[in-house]
């Protein structure tokens, strides 16, 4: 299959470049929304999937460019490496968002470009000269929707493309239509109006929300919704949705008023909108929203971690607020389970206040939960120099005392029955590796010992 | 005398296991050993050295005879040259390397600009040996490593000029070279991993990246974003180039695309304020020395793809110009110019549309651009700026210039830009009159406020 195509690109091109371009134009399909002739797409091997691609989608893609005298200027399988961008987003040439969205997965064609769906009148100052038409065979290989977040839990693919490089910030006000279904069935469908980061108060669920800093004004996309985006594993009884059900929501995004960004502000605004944000925060924390809570603690931080006040006084209230921000969310991310989010902001704490006797807690707590129980008993050790009446860190200690004893005996476990598997192999085997170690231990000895004694100058 | 005092020690340790070596021992042997190597005992502590006998304490207490030995290797007046020489590679392969590592870097620290390229010199393959001794466990030794000798070449003086660099009075340019040597196997080593993944050495292997990867990133910044690169019609054979290129094919062994890396303003998701993990891991410099190698000295050009829209090019690169027209030195504001110029050269006249001004950096840049045309000190770069500055301007749809005249005549307080932008304007209300039809009315705009 390879072969054939190659083998027909370069007949094509084996002529000269007003013949190939003939040919191909005869050929081909005008793939231009005004039909000027700017692309035609010939297709060489069809694809396999009736499918193609929609706005914004992960594509993946081999290609190689030509200029029309049939030289190469660009190839990704020399690179060896398949070659990946959003689709129909401006990331590409014209021509190439043009042409991948007609393609479906597997498919092989030929795309002759004109200069103004290509490289335009500059031509680009290493490979192409100006006003040059250009050849690009392409093979797509696979696509999927554009993941918005890490954990994949948010994928947009877009019907309708929106217009603008502006987009909604935290705390813009967005007007959307929404049409919500889960297994194909329709249970949510109105026009609505909310603060980004606070969608949760309309009952519009967190992956919608977060998907609002990426769309565009006149924005029309499928939000498909990973249950932790979505009503999670209390489920929608109104809605009749289970628990931990996928759903899907068509968004409109009709328009949107930015909030301003930090350096837009002032200190003084910064200052005065803070505790309510933070009371936000907290409404959101008590009712059990944790990831909302954390938005808009994240906001106080984003204003203020910067700012140093103007005054000794303006000062102190700005730390309290970051304080008591990083504080906040350490719980947060306690109650989600992200222990090393609860150690960043713990540490973070301490930084300001190095005796804060909550941030030693709940570091203490989060590097229990990960098994790291010599730290853990450390930090609540802290807690006790500070506070010695804290109860609930003695009961901690024990805790880790145990926990650590346990391990203890699981090693020596492990380890005999290792040593037993040793003994029954080489004898001299097991002995150059116990060796092995000791030299290792006995080499960082040495090591710290001679620095210590201020060995060398 | 010191000769008889290390002989002695020597011979008491040989009948000792290594663990019941003491302090005193330890000290004795130091003490001694450097006296013999300042007195310039040569033949006899090389003879002791090499007595198979005493390899147990060479191999343990060898390396603290690094530092007078260096000195020695260093200064290169001795004329028992090779018997140093002969010393120092045996301690190499005798001691642990870790300790080995301790004492190379040591000397390598205490070096001060004028020893600094002679230092290198001189230890850069010992530290290869020793570090390829650590195995799979080198990856932290290595990232200490290369920050020390990084440090150590940031301190010397680079080339301005072309003639400079070719003289290569201060020795800059063979550092580089040999730096590159210095790195191959491990770059290739993670180019292997990176091919072969096993579960299994995942974290070794990921460890190993990440310190190659921060070392590429501290170079681009500190050293590639000073000096100046010459073009291959300026200077055909450049070490400086080749070196720039070799940083560049590193990024690649350790799985980095360089089109990711330029592109990652635009396209990176959003950051957690206050986690600055990614900020950490691609400093924001150096993905703006990254960005003026590929854009405008065409550096690896055959691994980046050609197929982006220069818009989008524009877009990513207005964030890396944005940030070194933000600096007060003359390297990175000549930088920042060339890139900008580069971008913007790739675009047809009249294409941007005023959409394009939401964006902050296009705001920004235009302000930055009058700082540089009215503040810096140097001519050529004040000169260039007004080229560059012109040649935005043209880029831009008659909407957008009409905005961007509106924002500049409002926040550079200059006399000297406004009346430049007044005389733009009249340019463009001149063409507007000819071009029939009008699909935008300027001079109607501009009456109107």
């Amino acid at each position: 299959m390879t072969v054939f195509y190659t083998m027909t690109t370069d007949q094509d091109l084996l002529m000269d470049g007003p013949a190939a371009t003939s040919v191909i134009a005869a050929k081909g399909i005008d793939l231009t929304p005004n039909k000027d002739q700017g692309v035609i797409k010939v297709v060489q091997c069809p694809g396999f999937d009736v499918e193609r691609p929609m706005i914004g989608d992960r594509v993946t893609v081999h290609y190689t460019g030509r200029l029309l005298t049939g030289k190469k200027f660009d190839c990704s399988r020399e690179r060896k490496e398949p070659f990946s961008f959003n689709a129909g987003k401006g990331q590409v040439l014209k021509s190439w968002d043009i042409g991948v969205l007609s393609m479906q997965r597997g498919e092989v064609c030929t795309l002759l470009c004109k200069p103004e769906y290509a490289y335009g009148s500059a031509g680009n100052p290493d490979k192409i000269p100006p006003n040059a038409s250009v050849v690009f065979e392409m093979e797509l290989l696979s696509f999927e929707g554009e993941s918005l977040t890490d954990d994949g839990g948010v994928v947009r693919r877009i019907k309708i493309k929106g217009e603008g490089y502006s987009q909604p910030n935290d705390g813009a006000s967005v007007d959307v239509y929404l049409e919500g279904r889960c297994d194909g069935r329709l249970f949510d469908s109105r026009n609505v109006s909310f603060i980004v980061g606070e969608a949760e108060d309309k009952g519009v669920p967190l992956g919608v929300d977060r998907a609002m800093d990426k769309m565009q004004k006149g924005e029309c996309c499928l939000l498909y919704l990973k249950p932790k985006y979505g009503f999670g594993s209390k489920g929608k009884a109104e809605y009749k949705i289970g628990p931990d059900r996928d759903i899907v929501y068509e968004v409109t995004l009709k328009d949107f008023r930015r909030a301003k960004e930090s350096w837009e502000m002032d200190i003084y605004e910064k200052v005065n909108l803070a505790p309510g944000v933070k009371n936000k925060g907290n409404q959101y924390f008590k009712t059990g929203q944790y990831h909302q809570a954390v938005i808009q603690y994240q906001r106080i931080i984003s204003w203020l971690e910067m700012e140093c006040g103007t005054g000794i006084e303006q000062h102190q209230r700005i730390q309290e607020f970051v304080l008591t921000a990083h504080l906040n969310l350490a719980l947060c991310f306690l109650r989600l389970k992200d222990f090393s989010h609860v150690v960043d902001n713990c540490n973070k704490v301490l930084e300001l206040d190095e005796n804060n006797e909550k941030a030693f807690y709940r570091r203490g707590e989060a590097r229990l939960y990960r098994n790291e129980f010599g730290l853990a008993k450390e930090d609540f050790q802290k807690v006790l120099q500070v506070n010695p009446a804290n109860q609930a860190a003695r009961t901690q200690i024990l805790i880790c005392q145990n926990k650590i004893k346990e391990h203890h005996e699981q090693d020596k476990k492990i380890y005999a029955n290792m040593f037993q598997k040793f003994a029954e192999q080489d004898a001299k085997v097991c002995k150059l590796s116990v060796l092995d170690w000791k030299d290792k231990e006995e080499a960082g000895r040495h090591c710290e010992d001679h620095r210590e004694r201020g060995v060398g100058h | 005398m010191a000769l008889e005092r290390f002989s002695n020690v020597v011979q008491l340790c040989q009948a000792l296991p290594e663990s019941r070596y003491t302090a005193e021992h330890h000290d004795s042997f130091t003490a001694a050993g450097r006296a013999c190597i300042q007195e310039g005992h040569c033949n006899d502590v090389l003879s002791i050295l090499l007595d198979e006998k005493n390899q147990d304490t060479v191999s343990c207490m060898g390396w603290t005879l690094l530092p007078p030995l260096i000195q020695l290797l260093l200064k290169k007046e001795d004329q028992n040259l090779p018997r140093w020489a002969a010393i120092f590679t045996h301690l190499l392969e005798t001691c642990r390397p870790k300790e080995l590592l301790i004492g190379l870097l040591e000397q390598l620290e205490h070096s001060d600009p004028h020893t600094a390229a002679e230092s290198l010199h001189l230890l850069l393959k010992p530290l290869q040996k020793v570090l390829l001794r650590l195995g799979s466990r080198k990856a932290s030794s290595l990232g200490m490593t290369l920050s020390s000798v990084l440090d150590q070449l940031i301190k010397l003086p680079l080339p301005l000029t072309k003639e400079q660099e070719e003289t290569d009075e201060f020795s800059v340019c063979r550092c580089c070279i040999e730096l590159a040597d210095f790195v191959r196997p491990f770059f290739q080593e993670a180019r292997q991993s990176l091919s072969s993944r096993s579960d299994r050495d995942c974290g070794l292997e990921d460890e190993l990246r990440a310190e190659l990867l921060k070392f590429c990133m501290k170079t681009l910044s500190h050293l590639l974003l000073e000096v100046q690169l010459r073009g291959p019609d300026e200077l055909t054979e450049s070490a400086l180039r080749t070196f720039a290129t070799h940083i560049l094919d590193g990024l690649a062994s350790v799985g980095e695309h360089l089109h990711s890396l330029v592109f990652q303003p635009v396209l990176k998701r959003k950051q957690v304020p206050g986690f600055l993990e990614e900020e950490v891991r691609y400093p924001k410099a150096s993905l703006a020395s990254v960005a003026h190698l590929v854009f405008v000295h065409h550096l690896a050009a055959d691994r980046f793809p050609s197929i982006f829209s220069p818009v989008f090019c524009l877009r990513c690169n207005m964030e890396h110009v944005f940030l070194l027209l933000s600096s007060t030195e003359d390297p990175k504001l000549q930088k920042g110019l060339e890139l900008y110029e580069e971008s913007l050269v790739r675009l047809e006249d009249g294409s941007l549309p005023a959409d394009l001004l939401q964006i902050r950096t296009f705001l920004t840049v235009p302000q930055n651009m009058v700082k540089v045309m009215t503040l810096c000190p140097r001519h050529d770069l004040r000169t260039k700026g007004l080229k560059v500055f012109q040649l935005s301007i043209e880029k831009f749809d008659t909407e957008a210039k009409y905005r961007l005249f509106q924002y500049i005549l409002r926040t550079s307080n200059h006399s000297g830009v406004e009346g430049y932008i007044i005389k733009n304007i009249r340019t463009q209300i001149h063409v507007a009159l000819q071009v029939r039809p009008r699909s935008f009315s300027f001079s109607a705009a501009l009456t109107s406020n």
